[in-house]
């Protein structure tokens, strides 16, 4: 009888995951594990079964490699081929760059910073698996910072208000905006890092946060950050299931957990919301050929989706939808224009340039906005046009009051009253901290030692920490340079763009 | 011949980021400069940690051992994001080729008993010993001053479970397909006497607060133990009728060249500092006096192991 070979065995796909990844770990002996894992008691969440965590996604090490080395191949041959033919020729316009001016000066370095932090998780997190998740998605974070670094190189050699996108972000006024939102994250607590980011960045508002600019860059002949969409889009939904997977498991492990992460998705709700404020006014103002108005997509991605799909989910945990939604809800006709007038009456102090909407792009908006354009900002609008016909543009002299929360100019309306501004004040001690909404004030209230340390541009400004008392020191430190700020009609960008196009290119083989 | 295509010529601006055309001058920067120079954000921050409180989010204090420019170092091997994805998978692509050969014709299964012994005993558990090293390279990740320091880190951690589960895999495929060998091999790991000084001491490593003595401690052991384990018994194996153990090692010790490279770097950097070289010398003098004798001491004990296992095996 002839004895048959012993046939390989094979582990089935969840348990062979599990013995490459969770299986690693142990639990150690010779160290306490409080000195280990130092940081995972003080916010009050409980965990009793890290190995209840269910992974989101089975990545093995070798499979990562090798999908992204692929996708990252493509990527970098259309950034090649977009520099070699001139690709930035064909975009809708060069007012357009505006936005991806606002994207690698805010953005980008929030990838950076996600990619730091993440790897804080990959650290202190006490189960394997979601430190491994994190560890993935850190590791991810900086190919998204660095590829969009690549990707806008390209237009940095030909356009005003990129080069010093990393020092911008640490020193321009409405910059804060986006960088106190992550130091604000990443000086809390694990769990909250991962509520904030992971689940209300990644999840809640990704669509509003991120996605527009991908969007835009597509309806406006931006080849390469368009690529870089697609490309970081499987990445982005392993993010957005580590999310729904992290806030899940916290839930079901203890029930004392809920009220403490009810009242983080109210705070993150809220400040990345606010935050979302800048795109809101980019997608309705900056992009020649817009892609959908601010309100259709709030309504489409918060209001349908997440209101409407998500939370029902959750609501079997006990969530509830975030706090001061209604006022959300309530100023989506008015989100866009009032921020958009900020950056038009501050563009001076700004590394991008601004316009007042020519003729169609304000049908357009009247079109997007019956309850409100054509009432409260057109008016607004005219008026600029007239000054411009006439040779003059209208900058705010001064400088504006910053939301201690936000650090958005103080210039939203109340939510039921769109002609009134909204100011809260808070006391502690002694002193009055100011804050421009129901929900900013909510947040300032629940961690005041917290947010009295916030580093506000204007307040630096006057303090003389910020290149000295003039705009143009200001502007100096700020590292802007000649035209990257102010008006586009008339700025560097808009004349090498008509020249360029002027019909007459100057040819050399 | 070559034909003549006429393009269209624009003048740039500028030929890079305004950060690097500071340091090099107006001139084409490489991918590597402008995605590692100067991202890591220097000032300006809003709140303090709670987590840290007499720190920044990021501050030089996370170590003793500090430059005055962090990007007076630069990676050896130019990696960002994408070189070293690219690099990485090609390494697990010919390992993976490697293995299924190997599967295919069972040459793992039936490796010699001496063989399988210092697999199943020593050398499988090492995936432990990665995935610890793994938890201390992460460290740098989050609080190394400096994207050229920090990416570094990042990769190393990276490359750590990637280490981890090339073990782990030859862990499965010496058992012929299932986990049996990686449980012994844990139980060994957390109980196995000859390993309890390597545990012990990546444990005390695991805790250590700052950043740069855990990087360096490890890196103490692994320049003891990657030698000792992988290429150091390539010539055994291939005498001794375990071929296949020298054709898997090969990828780790191809692994450890490359490590090399960057901490090599980094430790000259660290003592050649114009303004912290001389500190930075005692404290990696103070690091390696207090951890090369523990890396002795732990990796003595598994090569003990070892050579008494294989011992009249070999020719």
């Amino acid at each position: 009888m002839t004895q048959a070979k012993p046939r390989a065995k094979k582990l089935p796909l969840k348990e062979r995951y599990a013995l490459l990844t969770r299986d690693l770990d142990w639990e150690p002996s010779y160290v306490e594990r409080e000195k280990l894992f130092p940081y995972t008691s003080y916010e009050g969440i409980k965990i009793h079964d890290w190995d209840g965590w269910q992974d989101p996604f089975r990545l093995t090490v070798d499979a990562y490699y090798k999908y992204q080395a692929e996708k990252d191949k493509r990527l970098y041959a259309v950034l090649d081929s977009f520099a070699q033919s001139q690709g930035h020729l064909g975009l809708a316009d060069a007012s357009y760059l505006n936005a991806i001016k606002l994207f690698i000066q805010g953005v980008t370095p929030l990838e950076y910073a996600a990619h730091r932090h993440f790897a804080y998780l990959a650290r202190y997190l006490e189960g394997p698996a979601p430190r491994f998740a994190a560890l993935c998605q850190s590791v991810d974070e900086l190919r998204h910072c660095q590829t969009q670094i690549h990707t806008i190189s390209n237009y940095n050699k030909y356009y005003g208000g990129f080069h010093s996108w990393s020092k911008m972000h640490d020193r321009v006024w409405y910059l804060s905006v986006p960088k106190s939102l992550f130091d604000d994250a990443m000086t809390a607590g694990p769990f909250e890092f991962l509520i904030s980011i992971s689940f209300s960045f990644e999840y809640l508002l990704t669509n509003l946060l991120f996605v527009p600019f991908m969007s835009g860059a597509s309806f406006n002949g931006d080849m390469p950050t368009m690529s870089f969409g697609f490309s970081a889009q499987s990445d982005e939904s392993r993010h957005m299931t580590l999310g729904l997977e992290a806030i899940k498991f916290l839930l079901e492990q203890d029930e004392g957990n809920v009220p403490i992460i009810q009242a983080w998705i109210d705070k993150w709700f809220w400040r990345a919301y606010r935050m979302s404020a800048l795109v809101a006014g980019m997608m309705d103002y900056m992009l020649p050929k817009p892609v959908m108005s601010w309100k259709e997509a709030f309504e489409l991605y918060f209001e349908d989706q997440m209101l409407g799909g998500l939370f029902p989910d959750l609501e079997y945990y006990g969530i509830t939808p975030p706090r001061h939604v209604e006022d959300a809800i309530a100023e989506k006709d008015h989100l866009s224009h009032q921020v958009y007038k900020i950056l038009h009456n501050f563009s001076f102090a700004a590394a991008f340039t601004t316009q007042t909407p020519s003729e169609e792009h304000s049908a357009w908006l009247s079109e997007q906005y019956p309850g409100s354009y054509d009432e409260l900002y057109k008016p607004v609008w005219d008026k600029h046009a007239r000054t411009e016909a006439a040779g003059g543009r209208i900058f705010f002299q001064g400088l504006p009051q910053l939301c201690q929360v936000c650090q958005v100019p103080m210039a939203f309306t109340e939510p039921d009253d769109p002609t009134a501004i909204s100011f809260r004040t808070s006391e502690f001690t002694g002193e009055t901290f100011h804050t421009c909404s129901n929900g900013c004030k909510w947040i300032f209230d629940r961690e005041p030692e917290k947010f009295v340390q916030a580093w506000l541009p204007v307040h630096q400004i006057y303090q003389g920490n910020c290149g000295g008392p003039s705009v143009p020191e200001v502007l100096d430190w700020y590292g802007i340079q000649d035209g990257d700020n102010g008006e586009y009609k008339g700025s560097p960008d808009q004349r090498s763009w008509a020249e360029w196009h002027s019909g007459a290119p100057k040819q050399e083989s | 011949m070559q034909y003549e295509l006429r393009y269209q010529v624009i003048e740039a601006k500028r030929q890079s980021y305004q950060n690097v055309i500071d340091r090099f001058g107006d001139q084409p920067a490489t991918r590597y400069q402008e995605a590692t120079l100067d991202v890591e954000p220097r000032e300006n921050f809003h709140y303090r940690p709670t987590w840290a409180q007499d720190r920044e989010l990021y501050d030089p204090r996370y170590s003793a051992l500090r430059l005055t420019d962090p990007y007076s170092y630069a990676d050896p091997r130019g990696f960002y994001y994408t070189p070293y994805v690219t690099n990485r998978a090609a390494l697990h692509d010919e390992f993976g080729k490697t293995l299924t050969y190997l599967e295919d014709r069972e040459l793992l299964v039936t490796l010699p008993e001496a063989w399988r012994s210092v697999l199943g005993s020593v050398v499988i558990p090492l995936r432990h010993y990665e995935s610890g090293c793994q938890l201390v390279s992460v460290t740098g990740a989050r609080f190394a001053h400096g994207t050229s320091l920090a990416q570094c880190c990042t990769f190393a951690a990276f490359d750590r479970i990637g280490n981890a589960q090339m073990l782990s895999r030859v862990g499965i495929a010496v058992a012929g397909g299932v986990g049996d060998t990686l449980t012994t091999a844990k139980q060994e790991w957390l109980d196995g006497a000859h390993l309890q000084p390597l545990r012990r001491l990546v444990e005390e490593i695991m805790v250590v607060d700052d950043w740069a003595e855990g990087l360096l401690a490890i890196d103490h052991v692994d320049s003891l133990l990657f030698p000792a384990m992988y290429a150091g018994l390539d010539e055994k194996a291939l005498l001794g009728g375990a071929g296949a153990y020298s054709l898997v090692a090969q990828y780790l010790t191809t692994w450890f060249a490359d490590q090399r490279r960057w901490i090599d770097a980094l430790v000259s950097a660290w003592r050649g500092d114009p303004e912290h070289g001389p500190s930075n010398t005692a404290h990696l003098d103070r690091i390696a006096a207090t951890w090369g004798p523990r890396a002795e001491e732990a990796v003595g004990a598994l090569t003990a192991v070892v050579a008494g296992r294989l011992d009249g095996v070999a020719a």
